[in-house]
This record gives structure tokens, sequence and C-alpha cells, in this order.
């Protein structure tokens, strides 16, 4: 049996923060996805500005760099907005910057961009006779989004969605800069202490590569409910 | 014919792609009951002026009124545009439309598309819209696929589905876009057997279609359009059978 030297809780709890900075961050991102896609095929000219000034920043600066600009930059701003508060106001209240919601937002916030991409081909990939027949019954816009557009569309968003998703589980190793304990960090940690980092390291890929492995799993499963209706050949 | 309501009437409608003007000021009344078909060759805007009966094309000038009530309009930069689309959404609802390429909901099953409309914009308890979903698709001849998805069924099946669907709204007016077009041959005749039926029993139709048996037989008006404006209507035994313009005798006339 391989010795943890009493890491293994340690390296479980890490285990879990990553699971639940990825599920989190994805949900994030899925929001902030679909209201990108809708932004750049809105016929608004400022919105559709908005969206690719968004997607054009996210997808130049790099994944660390834009974590440590939210991270250390966050406090600051939102230091300077409590001050302005507190001197307008008299509201005194402080507000730390939470490491995992730092990480949450962040990763959001990168894959939220990706995200757009994906569900904005996704969306263009629907048969506009089908909107149409949505909207010919009296369909309201939000009931042809919720019955029609958005259940056809998933069918084209999945492998992206599922490719983004791998890649976002792997970005989340990142958090371990800025201090959170997720299980990369604690790995690093009790590799140090240990000085046996090939079995911590080890131990950490085949944690993310079950995690992978049942997303894997799990998205084959979704893919199949919405293709449902479509022939298997297409 | 006076004093029978009219569940929809429009006037003077236009409509430009760009720089043509492909509706030139049509207007149209049905009262209850009648079947209206628009026929004319392809380009002369009979699809087209059906589309703007239900907005799915936007007019840029022109009246719509579906049953007694005014659809509002307002003028914005992107053109003319319904002032209230509550009002656009109410109008639809008693409107159903069938389409060229059936367009039934590739993701639900048969019976899950009829239902879907009664059920999410009607208001109509899922149960009930179940039961008269299964009547409806009895009387199309397809009560057997009410679990098969639009895939798997054929042209002729998805379209005397899409019928079902349509008729599930209890629609004032039934549109019609070139309903056989897709079709193959053989498959026409059970998609127009079913609307045949429903003119019997009293439907309020326009159909635009280049069946001209079907608009001898059935209709109470035919109306051909040429290049976006109405050049003839009127009984079909008149405009079919005693055509007094050139264009439209060259229409009739038998192809070879």
């Amino acid at each position: 049996m391989i010795d943890l030297h009493g890491y293994g809780p340690r390296l479980a709890e890490g285990a879990l923060v990553t699971i639940e900075l990825a599920v989190l961050s994805l949900a994030l991102a899925i929001v902030l996805g679909l209201i990108t896609a809708s932004a750049k095929m809105s016929r608004s000219w400022l919105a559709h500005r908005i969206g690719t000034l968004y997607t054009t920043i996210i997808r130049g600066v790099p994944d660390l760099v834009l974590m440590m600009l939210m991270f250390f930059g966050g406090q600051i701003g939102i230091n300077m907005f409590t001050d302005w508060l507190y001197y307008q106001f008299d509201i005194d209240i402080f507000i730390n910057v939470n490491e995992f919601v730092a990480g949450v937002i962040t990763i959001g916030l990168i894959f939220g961009a990706y995200m757009g991409e994906t569900f904005r081909g996704a969306f263009l990939a629907v048969d506009s006779g089908q909107i149409e027949a949505g909207r010919a019954y009296g369909m309201s816009q939000w009931l042809v989004f919720r019955r029609i557009r958005f259940p056809q569309m998933m069918r084209h968003a999945i492998p992206g969605l599922s490719n983004n998703w791998m890649v976002l589980l792997k970005t989340t190793a990142l958090v371990s800069v800025i201090g959170l304990s997720d299980m990369v960090r604690v790995a690093s940690e009790a590799s140090k202490a240990t000085r046996e980092p090939f079995t911590f390291m080890l131990i950490v890929a085949v944690i993310y590569l079950l995690i992978a492995s049942v997303s894997e799993w799990g998205f084959a499963r979704l893919q199949k409910r919405y293709n449902v209706g479509y022939r298997e050949a297409d | 014919m006076a004093d029978t309501p009219i569940p929809l009437e429009v006037r003077n409608i236009k409509k430009r792609f760009g720089d043509t003007e492909v509706l030139k000021g049509l207007s149209l009344a049905a009262h209850k009951g009648d079947v209206i078909t628009l026929i004319g060759a392809s380009g002369s805007g009979k699809s087209t002026f059906l589309r703007c009966m239900n907005l799915l094309e936007q007019p840029d000038e022109g009246e719509l009124i579906v049953h007694g009530e005014t659809v509002r309009f307002k003028q914005t930069k992107h053109g003319r545009e319904p002032a209230d689309w509550k009002q656009v959404v109410r109008m639809r609802a008693k409107l159903s439309m069938v389409f060229q390429s059936f367009n039934l909901w590739a993701h639900m099953t048969l019976l899950e598309n009829v239902i879907e409309a009664p059920v999410h914009v009607l208001g109509k308890p899922k149960k009930e819209a179940i039961e008269q979903a299964r009547a409806l698709l009895d009387r199309v001849g397809l009560s057997e696929r009410a679990d098969a998805y639009p895939a798997q069924m054929s042209g002729g099946q998805q379209q005397r589905g899409a019928i079902a669907r349509a008729l599930a709204m209890d629609p004032e007016v039934m549109l019609f876009d070139e309903p056989t077009s897709a079709l193959d041959p053989e498959l026409v005749g059970d998609v127009l057997k079913v609307m045949r039926d429903l003119a019997k029993e009293g439907r309020t139709m326009i159909v635009v279609t280049h069946e001209m048996a079907f608009a001898r037989d059935v209709s109470s008006q035919v109306i051909y359009l040429h290049q976006g404006v109405i050049e003839e209507a009127g009984a079909p035994a008149d405009v079919l059978g005693n055509p007094r313009s050139e264009r439209l005798k060259q229409f009739l006339a038998p192809k070879h």
C-alpha cells in the first residue's frame, strides 16, 4: 500500500475543493456563455461590441495572469469601493476576497468566453424553420428559447461543452497559486514535506483522470438525451 | 357573405426586400368558412404575402386585422415593427400555419408536437390536450405514429402530423404555405384529402399552392398574384375557368 504520510484526508479534501471549484465555475461559465452568445447574435450594436470585447480580452490574456489580476486587483478594487462607501455614506464594511470565490469568478469568466463561442455556433446550427414554427404558434420569445432553441442548440453544443469542461477542470490547478488548498496545492506541500513528489503527483494525476472519465461518461449520456429524435447517422 | 364574421383581414400590404418591392399593396378578407387559394409563379410574392399575415415577415405598410383587432405597429430604426409583441403572440395563437417543410419540432414525438402549443401557449391541462391530440391524430390517420419522432416519419406523415398540430390550436384561420410542394407525388394525395375534409367542415383556410385541382374544387376564392400585385381574383370558375389576362392564361396553360 502507498504510504501517504497522513496526507490522505487532506488530499481528499483538496479533491473535493477541485470538484466544487470546477462545477461552480462551469455553472458560471454556462450562464456567461449564454449571455455572450446572445449578445454577439444581438442586432444591438452595443451588445455585440461588449460581447466581442469580452471574448477578445479573455482569449488574449493568459489564464494565470487573469487569475492574479482578479485576486489581487479584485481586493484593491473592493477596498476602494468600501472606502468610498465609508466616506460617502458612513457605511463601514470590510470584504475580504475569498480565494475560492475569486477562483470561481476567474475560471467562470475565462470559460464563459469560450462557452460563448460554443453556444453561438450551436444556436446558429438550429434550423430556422423550427424557430419559425414556434413563433407561428404564438410562443413568446422566452418560450421559443426554453422549449425549442435551447434543447435543439444543446445537441450541437455538447461536444464543445464537454471539451471546454475538460480544459476547465485542468485549469482549476491554477488556483493553488493564489493560495487555495485544492488537491494540487496539498500534493505539492506533501511532496515538499515528504520528499516524495512522484507519489503525490501521481495520485493527483489519477484523480484528475478519474473525474475526467466520469464526466466523459456523463456527457455521452447527455449527448444521447439531446440527440433524441435525430437519426444516429447525423 | 357580408354579415359573416371576418376572422382575418389584411389591407394594402406592402413589403420590400432591399430595393425590390415584392408586395405592392395587397388586400384580402377571409370570412368565416372561406377557403382562399393564392396562386402564381414562384417569385410572385404569394408565400411572402401569407407570411405577412402572421407577421413572420414584417410588412412595411398595411393593416392587419385579426378577429376585429387591429395590430398596432411602430417605426424603429430597423423598420416597422409591432408595437406590442404580446398582441402579436395572442393574434398568432388564433392563426395556425402549416409549412412547406413541415417544421415539426425534431426533438419531440408527434404527440408532443401536437400538445406543445395548446399546453404552453393556450394553457390547456396536459391530460385534456393529450386526449384531443389522440383524436386529431386519429383523424389524419396517424394514431399509430403518436410516439414516433419526425425523422422517423415520411414527408406525407409529417405534413399530416403538422396539420394535426395546427388543428390542436382550434385556430380561427389556418394558413397553408405550399403544403404539398416538398412531398413525393404519391404522398400528395393523402395530405390534400385531409385539407379537403377541413374545407368541407367549414374551416377558414388560406392556401398557397400549385395544386390547381385543389384550387378549382375546394376554394371559395382564387387569387392570382403576379409580381406582387393581385392580377385576378374571384370564384374559381371565373378565375381558373375563364381567365382574362394573358399572363394568367399562360400560367394555367398545360406545361410540357
